[in-house]
């Protein structure tokens, strides 16, 4: 039987690292929790529970002048000495929010969709040295790194947690809605604080996106997996949209794992490899990433990594700003685009005459 | 409270807050697919005292592609921001000029395989969609006794000219039934020469009827109230079974028309917005001063 | 397609609302939930205060508030808001005290002429969302009691502590100058 046979060959070819693309992994990836409906235990609780305290609108706005003071300058730090860019450095991304998709043109008049992420008010949360990063069964080549906790989005205080508002106390800005961690070489260690903008990354760059896709709910067998279903009419009795046979009998006598059935699709964790950011705003934040797939929703989170594909990795001679772009110190334009790509300022494509 | 325009302290704040309140945002973070629909804050038009300009009444008519499209969980105002700036950058260069559906069109594209790169089309415009960037538009005519529909991307860098040969408006919204008539109404001379208007006239309307060729139709066209068709000539069972697909309570229904639009403060703050360009916009508008030639058949 | 409608101008609804439709499945279909929506407003605008479940509520709200919005706007004598009223109100009276009384009493209004209260539920029972859903301006006993919390302790402390804060200020000023 082919199954079988396959399944030995991708067990041989584990150590050459070559990744199959075959039915055995949907099969091995059968067991594997994909959601998960409460946060991990370790996680402190965020928000607490709002009550209604009947503040009269002075109050209130007395309230919020004080938090907005609090907040108004920053937290005077010594600086941290900037790491140069070497080869196989990894510096840290940023966390932004999916606000669409809209289609653009290339130089030679091709038509491409771009979705554009907005970098909503990132800021650094704290660095993370890899003698102190401890993380359970992390490969061997990531041990030498750190991790640069980066946060998006305020949220006001006074609805926060105290355990959760002490993870922000040192770091000089409001509270944190969404963060994420991302794994740093220790050249690219960031001071808390640091405020990371769009111009982190070039137009040109490659990013990898990871992000939650859609939830589509449960879903049947052909929406879920692409099954091709059975006709309307010519006598199929009640199996137009079902999965046919879900084994082959005989000595195998039941369903193997991983079989492709209805249930629950979407709301996962997806990663998109080697997306070539076209254009960059540099007075909104916002980003033009190519293609429409960038998995969720519009103003959805996503995380945005420098790419790790082996050809898109950067060189010393064509390395993007490191550790990050200091947009307060430097000035930068307010539009920035890749070569290729037709900006629409410019006048109507022309082929010229040969 | 003061009104929401004024910055108090709250909306300083509030806006900040609450996952951005003007926003609606997809059911993301829940624990499992909910069927709860995503609410819709009401729209709170910001006050701006400078601009005092007023929005000319049929903009939303002649730049129907500056409002967004209105389902709820695909907008962002920002993104809406900077997607109008580009399509005034792209008007900047290539101005497009007012059409209606029924306007017979001139459309040239740069093309590489064509002699002297360019690629001229003549046609009547039967339909027209999508918002902002992705905004389009579709031209038929018959070529040697062969219908052909093109649709053009108004926004495309490789569109090099959009002409309207003769502004005029149709009967009906969509044109598809000329797919069933008789091709004379869909024929036009690709020499024909701009039909100007007089100015300030209002866009003339044809009132003509449409011969259909006899079925099979694409459509069912007597289920679909056609204005600019002559009598269809159906047998009566036609005409009964179009009466029972007939939904005639959907034109009272108030909140399904208006999750359709765009409300009205909202359109005057997008309009408003984008007023520092109206002499570019209002001079693509292109009316001569000629008296305009007495319409043909088709 | 994927276009917004140009056809009419309609004025927003200052209230919130779902982004699709409730099905309210009816044996009469779509025609069905409309003829009961139409019921509801019908109530609301005879009673001006009703009981109901509080999904039926916040859909009515919406049909509600674009009625009295287009009799604002254009008033008895435009004939479709005519045709309008007297679809959506059951009796023909109704219409009288659409444009003729609610019209009037919103003319000038910049907020919402409805208001959705959630209401008790009875226990032990089924539970279902009940709600209360009245025209503002009614001339009934107000349902919720409108309990000024000027004088409660937390808010003269807050007061208090306002008064401190701006005094603070000043010196800090006048330090700095």
């Amino acid at each position: 039987m082919a199954l079988p046979r396959l399944q030995f060959i991708t067990h041989t070819m584990k150590n050459l690292s070559i990744a199959p693309v075959c039915v055995s992994q949907v099969r091995a990836m059968s067991r594997v929790k994909r959601r998960r409906s409460l946060p991990p235990f370790w996680w402190p609780k965020s928000t607490r529970t709002m009550y209604p305290e009947h503040i009269t609108s002075q109050n209130e706005d007395f309230l919020l002048d004080v938090v907005e003071e609090k907040y108004s300058s920053p937290l005077k730090v010594d600086p941290w000495e900037r790491g140069t860019f070497k080869e196989r450095s990894m510096r840290c991304g940023l966390i932004a929010r999916k606000i669409g998709i809209y289609p653009m043109w290339t130089k030679d008049g091709s038509r491409l969709l771009t979705t554009l992420l907005q970098v909503s008010d990132n800021h650094v949360i704290k660095y993370i040295p890899p003698e102190e990063h401890i993380v359970h069964g992390l490969k061997k080549r990531y041990r030498e790194l750190g991790a640069v906790v980066v946060g998006a989005d305020p949220i006001d205080p006074r609805m926060i947690t105290k355990e959760y508002y002490n993870i922000f106390s040192e770091t000089g800005v409001m509270p944190k809605k969404k963060m994420s961690k991302f794994l740093v070489t220790p050249n690219a260690k960031l001071a808390r604080g640091t405020p990371l903008y769009a111009s982190h990354f070039r137009p040109g760059d490659y990013v990898d996106i990871a992000g939650t896709t859609i939830d589509r709910g449960f879903q049947g067998v052909m929406k879920r997996w692409g099954f091709k279903g059975m006709p309307a009419s010519h006598g199929v009795t009640k199996s137009h949209r079902r999965g046919g046979t879900i084994g082959s009998g005989g000595d195998k006598a039941r369903v193997l794992p991983g079989q492709k059935m209805p249930g629950h699709m979407g709301r996962e964790r997806r990663n998109l490899r080697g997306l070539k950011v076209w254009r960059v705003n540099t007075q909104h934040n916002v980003l033009w990433v190519n293609g429409p797939a960038v998995p969720g929703g519009v103003g959805s989170y996503v995380y945005i990594y420098d790419s790790l594909l082996p050809h898109r990795k950067h060189t010393e001679e064509n390395h993007p700003p490191f550790p990050t772009f200091f947009q307060d110190e430097e000035d930068i334009e307010e539009e920035l685009y890749d070569e290729q790509l037709h900006a629409f300022h410019l006048p109507s494509i022309q082929f010229a005459e040969k | 409270m003061v009104g929401v325009g004024a910055r108090s302290g709250a909306a300083r704040l509030f806006g900040v807050l609450q996952g951005l309140c003007r926003e609606t945002w997809g059911c993301q973070a829940r624990g499992v697919a909910t069927r709860a629909s995503t609410r819709v804050l009401p729209f709170i038009p910001t006050q701006d005292p400078d601009v005092i300009r007023k929005v000319p009444h049929d903009f939303r008519v002649v730049y129907p592609e500056f409002l967004p499209n209105p389902v709820p969980e695909w907008r962002n105002r920002l993104r809406e921001k900077i997607e109008r700036k580009d399509m005034l950058a792209r008007r900047s260069n290539m101005p497009i000029p007012e059409f209606y559906i029924g306007s017979i069109m001139a459309v040239t594209v740069a093309d590489p395989n064509a002699a002297g790169k360019t690629n001229r089309f003549v046609g009547i415009c039967i339909q027209r969609g999508d918002s902002g960037l992705r905004a389009w538009f579709s031209l038929r005519n018959v070529i040697d006794h062969q219908g052909l529909e093109i649709k053009y991307e108004m926004y495309s860098p490789l569109v090099q000219n959009i002409e309207v040969l003769r502004l005029e408006k149709r009967l009906d919204d969509e044109l598809l039934y000329l797919r069933d008539a008789l091709p004379i109404y869909s024929t036009f001379p690709s020499d024909m020469e701009t039909e100007i208007l007089q100015e300030g006239a209002p866009v003339p309307v044809n009132p003509i009827k449409v011969q259909l060729k006899p079925r099979p139709w694409h459509e069912r066209w007597e289920r679909k109230n056609l204005q600019g068709v002559r009598d269809l000539g159906l047998p009566e069972r036609f005409y009964k079974k179009a009466k029972l697909h007939e939904k005639p309570w959907e034109k009272y229904d108030l909140m399904k028309e208006y999750r359709a639009t765009i409300p009205e403060e909202e359109q005057a703050d997008i309009f408003r917005e984008i007023s520092s360009h109206y002499p570019l916009l209002e001079s693509t508008r292109r009316r001569g001063k000629r008296k305009r030639v007495l319409p043909s058949l088709s | 397609m994927n276009q917004a409608e140009i056809r009419k101008l309609i004025p927003a609804v200052r209230v919130v609302i779902n982004a699709k439709h409730r099905r309210f499945s009816n044996p009469k279909g779509p025609e069905g939930r409309l003829m009961m929506m139409r019921k509801t407003v019908t109530e609301l605008v005879k009673l001006e205060r009703v009981e109901l479940n509080y999904q039926r509520g916040d859909e009515a709200r919406g049909y509600a508030e674009r009625l009295i919005a287009s009799a604002i706007k254009n008033g008895d004598c435009h004939i479709p808001t005519m045709e309008m009223a007297n679809y959506w109100l059951n009796e023909k009276q109704l219409v009288h005290k659409l444009f003729k009384v609610l019209a009037v009493r919103y003319r000038d209004s910049t907020e919402s002429y409805t208001k959705l209260h959630k209401a008790p539920n009875k226990y032990p029972g089924f539970f279902r969302e009940k709600a209360v859903l009245e025209l503002k301006g009614n001339p009934f006993p107000p349902l919720e009691p409108n309990n000024s919390s000027r004088n409660w302790i937390h808010n003269i402390l807050l007061e208090e502590a306002h008064q401190e804060y701006i005094k603070k200020k000043l010196k800090e000023e006048e330090t700095d100058n």
